[in-house]
């Protein structure tokens, strides 16, 4: 199979259906949707299936680094050649997928980035807009790439580039991990443009503010 | 006089329970040395507190109760640092092994 679509996913049973349809939709039958349940409380899982998407589960929540990490293992296992990262939770534009895999094939890159600082930003919270800066002022320096929006969970991964991947960060400080690694491994990357959409829904179950510092914690003092 | 005769049975009691867990194999021998020799050195300054006291001037500290409680913190911090690189890789192992279990899952069929 060509792509594969994942989504983490947490207590996510009152948008899951809508997300999986918008996704099916826009990948067609060229590819897959996989959704990994971390540890819901709810019946995310068993709605995902039954919607028709490719359901794993974690017994217990390990962070979406952690559900990223063992879709991507999934996925390897399986050979698809092209990975999405793409959220749960309605704030990303599944339209926006096929521009993704276009511009990873157009230009010969081993990964695409969504930023939505380049793309469209609907109803941001001005909390949520100060962590990202911060975050992405942090990320630049420790990461040494040139970004736009670094903590964008929006991407895609040809196989082998997701294959050179040493991963570790299992909660919220593995966006800056995955950049780390695009770096260590002279992955060739671009950013396109995309929107995020911060709805009612979205905001209340976003991160807070001082998800900045666990991102610190994590990576320096954890190390 | 009575003070150190307290203090000296409970550190006794303490290297007892030692003694009890290596021989019961909770513990492992690099272990029960280390705190078998920290328990000895409590009893030790237990008995001669001047020895503080003699070793801080020598540093160039105060008083000798300064200098073990400066030399305690450094040592709880460190145990600290050790304790807190344990507890990581206790949370990477419970989350590789519910990777697997969710991949494994995968493997077997399904109810339906």
């Amino acid at each position: 199979m060509e792509t594969l679509v994942i989504i983490p996913a947490k207590n996510e049973s009152q948008k899951i259906v809508e997300v999986i349809g918008e996704v099916k939709t826009a990948i067609g039958s060229a590819g897959d949707v996989l959704v990994v349940d971390d540890g819901s409380t709810d019946n995310t899982f068993e709605v995902a299936r039954l919607a028709g998407a490719i359901t794993l589960r974690h017994l217990i929540n390990r962070g979406q680094g952690a559900a990223l990490r063992t879709g991507i293992s999934y996925a390897l296992k399986q050979n698809y050649n092209q990975v999405v990262f793409f959220d749960a939770d309605g704030q990303m534009r599944a339209e926006e997928i096929p521009l993704m895999l276009e511009r990873l094939k157009a230009g010969d890159l081993q990964v695409v980035l969504g930023s939505r600082f380049l793309g469209k930003i609907v109803d941001m919270p001005l909390s949520k807009l100060i962590t990202l800066k911060l975050a992405l002022l942090f990320t630049r320096l420790t990461s040494g790439l040139k970004l736009t929006d670094t903590h964008n969970g929006f991407q895609a991964w040809t196989r082998v580039a997701l294959q050179k991947l040493a991963l570790r960060q299992d909660r919220q400080a593995y966006a800056s991990e995955l950049l780390s690694e695009i770096k260590k491994n002279n992955l060739r990357y671009q950013e396109l443009p995309v929107t995020i959409i911060y709805s009612d829904y979205s905001k209340q179950k976003g991160q807070s503010i001082f998800n900045a510092f666990n991102i610190v914690w994590d990576l320096f003092i954890k190390r | 006089m009575l003070i150190k005769i307290i203090l000296l049975i409970i550190v006794a009691i303490i290297v007892l329970r030692l003694i009890f867990r290596f021989k019961g194999k909770d513990l492992d021998v690099l272990a029960f040395i280390s705190w078998l020799a920290i328990w000895v050195l409590a009893a030790v300054i237990v008995v001669f507190p001047e020895l503080t006291s003699f070793i801080a001037s020598r540093v160039g500290i105060g008083r000798g109760a300064d200098l073990v409680v400066y030399l305690s913190i450094i040592f709880i911090f460190y145990l600290l640092f050790r304790l807190l690189l344990r507890l990581e890789r206790i949370e990477k192992n419970i989350t590789q092994i519910t990777s697997h279990l969710a991949l494994k899952e995968k493997d077997s069929p399904h109810d339906r």
